[in-house]
């Protein structure tokens, strides 16, 4: 007779480790299954299939568009143009790569584009983005609210050019490489890695000028 | 402390923050049904490349009469000179 399985062994022995891989493995397939379906059913015509795709997709997509803009009603605004720009092309999607990797990148897309708009409009001073980095204070890096991060980090990259702005925006963010971001954008990855290193300069200065590092009071 | 070191530590805390949703199936489905099948932007090409087809052939046809009115300019120095009579 065996032993009952305790805790100890379900969390550390491999046999443990490789089922719980092929049940996320499982769990992916069945995901892409469904998407496959949904897909399908999508072009045929079929809206409730594509407004599961939707409904399935949500989270992710707002939560990579929500780097583009803090601005809810924006925000929201870009999310549907994503959808809607991804129904019209979903004849185009091959499924060689899962379906979520494709609408993030009509996302990331969308963003940018967002952005170079916004840039061609007259300026006004954001006073929010100032209010933002006026009010950092020192406080322990375990106890800062990641609301209060981000929109500090976002504030600090909407002083660079979008090209630049981008390729941080998806490194610490989205904890993308060089690869991935080439291949979301269609640029060369040279092209990537000298705006990195270019963009991470400028961010170096303004982040001096803004005396971040003062303000936080944080230490290595 | 390295500045970049400081910012990717907030980029680490940034990607805890909770995003909202805003559950956007019904207004994407508005949106794509207010967007119209694309068949129908079909119709005005079809007739302005009709038209555009039409126009062509008058101006092919004006052309081939107009050529029969022509003159070669290098005829026209080789023809030797008419004489004429004076008395």
């Amino acid at each position: 007779m065996g032993e009952p399985m305790t805790d100890a062994w379900c969390k550390c022995s491999p046999a443990a480790e490789m089922l719980e891989r092929a049940t996320a493995i499982l769990q992916n397939t069945l995901v892409e299954n469904a998407d496959w379906f949904d897909v399908a059913a999508s072009v045929q015509g079929d809206e409730e299939a594509y407004a599961r795709l939707v409904r399935r997709y949500e989270k992710p997509i707002t939560g990579l568009l929500w780097r583009f803009t803090r601005d809810p009603a924006q925000c929201e605004e870009l999310v549907q143009q994503v959808f809607v720009e991804a129904y019209f092309s979903l004849k185009t999607y091959r499924g060689d790569a899962p379906l979520l990797h494709w609408l993030r990148r009509i996302a990331t897309r969308t963003g940018y584009r967002f952005w170079r708009e916004k840039a061609r409009e007259p300026q006004e001073t954001s006073s929010a983005e100032f209010d933002i980095l006026e009010q950092i204070e020192a406080t322990e890096e375990e106890r800062i609210d990641p609301s209060e991060a981000a929109a500090v980090l976002q504030a600090l990259l909407a002083r660079l050019p979008a090209p630049d702005r981008l390729v941080l925006t998806l490194m610490y963010f989205e904890d993308c490489g060089t690869k991935e971001i080439a291949e979301r954008m269609g640029w060369s990855r040279a092209k990537v890695k000298t705006q990195a290193l270019r963009a991470r300069r400028k961010m170096k200065e303004i982040a001096e000028r803004e005396h971040l590092l003062e303000r936080l009071g944080w230490t290595l | 402390m390295d500045t970049l070191e400081i910012l990717a530590r907030l980029a680490r805390k940034a990607r805890e923050e909770q995003t909202p949703v805003f559950g956007v199936a019904d207004a994407v489905r508005l949106r794509i049904r207010s967007a119209g099948p694309q068949s129908v932007t079909l119709i005005p090409l079809e007739l302005f490349g009709g038209l555009s087809a039409i126009a062509a052939s008058v101006i092919v046809a004006l052309a081939i009469q107009l050529w029969s009115y022509m003159n070669n300019p290098v005829m026209e120095l080789l023809t030797p000179l008419q004489e004429i009579r004076l008395w």
